[in-house]
């Protein structure tokens, strides 16, 4: 049983940023999910120095605070203060991680915290959760990533058509009059709740690795937006699954396995693509 | 200040090492990022040192050994090959460079995870402090480490010297370089051989996120202070190592301080200051010279206006009103113009209303006729429709130097003083 609701966890985390991840590859975004799991650290910090407390809402709270305001940063930065994209990324994240990791050293005194409270949740934890809501055994991750996931399915297809026009022409959604920035700026909230939300049960390298490597699998392979979401919700499924198989056979990390596993995947799409030629719709 | 005097004559010898081992790892990251900065390459440090992760655990499975040269060199290996994975998938599929950044990123790592958890279940004990290899623990430097950030550096910078040309090339216009006889693979090579080398020693000091912030930070600080390579890669350079040099001192006068964050605060600290304070590329700079702009063309439009009412008869006298009828100015943008016009002595008031200096007038005749000029041109040369030049020459009139002036007329065959009095549409009567 424990098994089973690993592998259901690594599916409903892969599905939900999956569905994201499709998007931000589309917008040249894809370490956003690397720059928001350093960032979010001083959120975390601050929170637990105001609420005094290691309860998980408080801290996650500070975090989602934090990956939104990252976000903002990174587009004010490059907007105003025209900075070069991907070096507006670089310099907020590593300077939020930097100023994080001073609070906590500045605090270790009188706190015991650090950043594995939310950033490094173990998958392996998962099922030791449990709660016993209507009478059923379901660990409270489970809970929170389907509700995250429902959440999730309920913006992308009521906004994929305004995210898909920002993301493939964004001059020309300006110019027939659509709100670019407010496009941004709702993918990269609904961005950082997702990674924020996942983190805390699956740890940040697994949410990094289903933020970009479903999604690219699923590119390479088709064009069509429905054959996408379908490949990536197998992708994420597989993943779960053979890395689950993996970290069973050599007794290591789940996480970790399943991001390889991901890989896997995404090295065989990579080498069928090359072998069809760069263009091939499914 | 006795203690910064300690510092700076590095009498503690054991803030000596820290201090040289720190400074010199800031000034040769900072150097070495320019050339991935350039490229837009600039999150590839977060990469290659997430991906050596894997490589540390590998040779240290392999030797059973913490030896810090076999480490460096799993590091190192693992780390070459996450580069050439990254430029391998960005070249043979449609996948995007930040991608591909993050695909390699998440899966060496992922790997890495994978075998740290191996080592901590199958070894008892030898294994412990080999993570400091990865997230860095800058405390425990010794004076072996910073005689490597020294031969680091030296070799780097031999490196740089004397490809510096082809390197140039390359980051500029790698299509221009390879026209030129220049072996991209080669400077690629290169410019990843030293990113490597200088990420490979330094994590051990710093931790991952904190070197390739070393690699990323300055050169954006110092891309606001030039456009020049070298240039760049000196200040880059130098902010790297004021910044290092200044966080050592921050953890040597508060002893608990880690070094690595704080370089990296201060380092960010320079890019935020460069950002908005640098000359030409700063945000204050930039947004006072379109206010200038925004200024002088209001300030134009207006003394245009004025010339064009004196010169349709409606007398010298003018205020918002009458301009309005050809300008709109809105009351308070009107009050700000007038009296900077007056300040710089253009116009004049008059008891009901305003009037035109000679010097004014001059001036707005000038932009009047630079207008109808440029309506000509865009006519006669550009088979532009007749209804539509007035919009465009409305913008050019503010920039259009009298020497483009000169030329433009030469072009037309027109005398050098040629002074219509209408704009061309006002000629041609409207068809019905």
């Amino acid at each position: 049983m424990d098994a089973f609701w690993i592998i259901v966890t690594g599916f409903l985390v892969a599905s939900s940023t999956g569905m994201l991840g499709n998007l931000l590859l589309l917008r040249k975004m894809s370490m956003m999910g690397d720059a928001l799991s350093h960032a979010v650290l001083p959120g975390i910090v601050v929170a637990y120095l105001i609420s005094g407390s290691r309860a998980s809402v408080p801290l996650f709270l500070g975090a989602i605070f934090m990956g939104v305001l990252t976000t903002f940063l990174i587009h004010f930065f490059s907007a105003r203060g025209k900075m070069q994209g991907d070096a507006a990324m670089g310099t907020v994240f590593t300077f939020l991680f930097a100023v994080g990791v001073i609070m906590v050293t500045r605090y270790a005194g009188e706190a015991d915290i650090d950043a594995d409270c939310v950033l490094h949740g173990e998958i392996a934890f998962v099922p030791l959760q449990t709660s016993s809501f209507l009478g059923l055994g379901v660990p409270s991750p489970v809970w929170t990533l389907l509700i995250l996931l429902a959440l999730i399915q309920l913006i992308f297809w009521t906004g994929y058509k305004g995210w898909m026009i920002t993301s493939f022409n964004q001059e020309y959604a300006q110019s027939i009059g659509i709100r670019t920035a407010l496009w941004h700026y709702s993918l990269m909230a609904a961005t950082s709740v997702a990674t924020v939300v996942s983190f805390e049960s699956v740890g940040a390298i697994l949410v990094i690795a289903f933020l970009v490597v479903p999604a690219a699998t699923a590119y390479l392979l088709t064009n069509n937006l429905k054959w996408m979401t379908v490949l990536i919700l197998v992708q994420g499924l597989l993943s779960a699954l053979i890395g689950y198989w993996i970290s069973d056979l050599v007794q290591g990390s789940i996480s970790g396995a399943m991001s390889v596993a991901s890989f896997f995947q995404f090295v065989l799409a990579f080498l069928w693509s090359k072998k069809r030629g760069l263009k091939s719709p499914l | 200040m006795e203690l910064i005097w300690k510092y700076i004559t590095l009498a503690d010898p054991n803030v000596r090492y820290v201090a040289w081992a720190i400074l010199l790892l800031g000034g040769v990251s900072g150097a070495v990022g320019t050339f991935n900065f350039l490229r837009k390459k600039t999150l590839i440090g977060e990469t290659v040192a997430h991906s050596m992760l894997p490589g540390v655990l590998i040779a240290f499975m392999l030797s059973g050994v913490k030896n810090p040269f076999v480490l460096i060199t799993g590091a190192a290996i693992s780390g070459w090959l996450s580069i050439q994975l990254v430029d391998y998938i960005t070249n043979e599929s449609k996948i995007k460079g930040d991608s591909a950044l993050a695909i390699v990123l998440s899966s060496f790592f992922g790997f890495g995870i994978v075998l740290l958890s191996i080592i901590q279940n199958n070894y008892s004990g030898e294994q412990s402090g080999l993570d400091h290899y990865i997230f860095g623990n800058a405390a425990a430097m010794s004076p072996l480490d910073s005689q490597t950030f020294i031969l680091v550096s030296i070799a780097v910078m031999i490196v740089v010297l004397l490809n510096f040309h082809n390197i140039k090339a390359v980051v500029f216009n790698k299509d221009y370089a390879a026209s030129i006889g220049i072996n991209i693979k080669r400077v690629d090579s290169l410019i990843s051989f030293i990113t490597i080398l200088s990420i490979s020693v330094g994590i051990k000091a710093v931790g991952i996120v904190m070197m390739s912030a070393l690699l990323i930070i300055p050169p954006t600080a110092a891309r606001f202070w030039t456009q020049r390579l070298t240039p760049m890669v000196l200040i880059s350079g130098f902010f790297g190592a004021l910044a290092g040099w200044l966080g050592a001192f921050v953890s040597y006068a508060e002893t608990s301080m880690p070094t690595g964050p704080w370089t990296i605060v201060i380092v960010s600290i320079i890019a935020f200051v460069s950002m908005v304070f640098a000359p030409k590329r700063g945000v204050i700079y930039q947004r006072w010279t379109k206010l200038k702009l925004m200024r002088r063309i209001n300030e134009e439009n207006l003394l245009k206006a004025a010339v064009q009412c004196e010169l349709k008869g409606l007398g010298k006298l003018f205020n918002r009103l009458s301009i309005n009828t050809r300008q709109k100015f809105e009351t308070r943008l009107w009050n700000r113009t007038i009296k900077r016009l007056r300040r710089k002595g253009l116009v004049r008031k008059v008891h009901t209303g305003f009037t035109l200096t000679a010097d004014g007038r001059a001036y707005g005749a000038e932009i009047d006729r630079r207008h109808k000029i440029w309506e000509i041109y865009l006519q006669r040369r550009m088979q532009m429709n007749i209804h539509l030049v007035h919009d465009e020459a409305e913008t050019m009139e503010h920039f259009l130097t009298p020497e483009i002036e000169a030329e433009i007329l030469g072009e037309l065959g027109l005398c050098s003083r040629f002074n219509p009095i209408l704009e061309i549409h006002e000629i041609i009567p409207e068809t019905a």
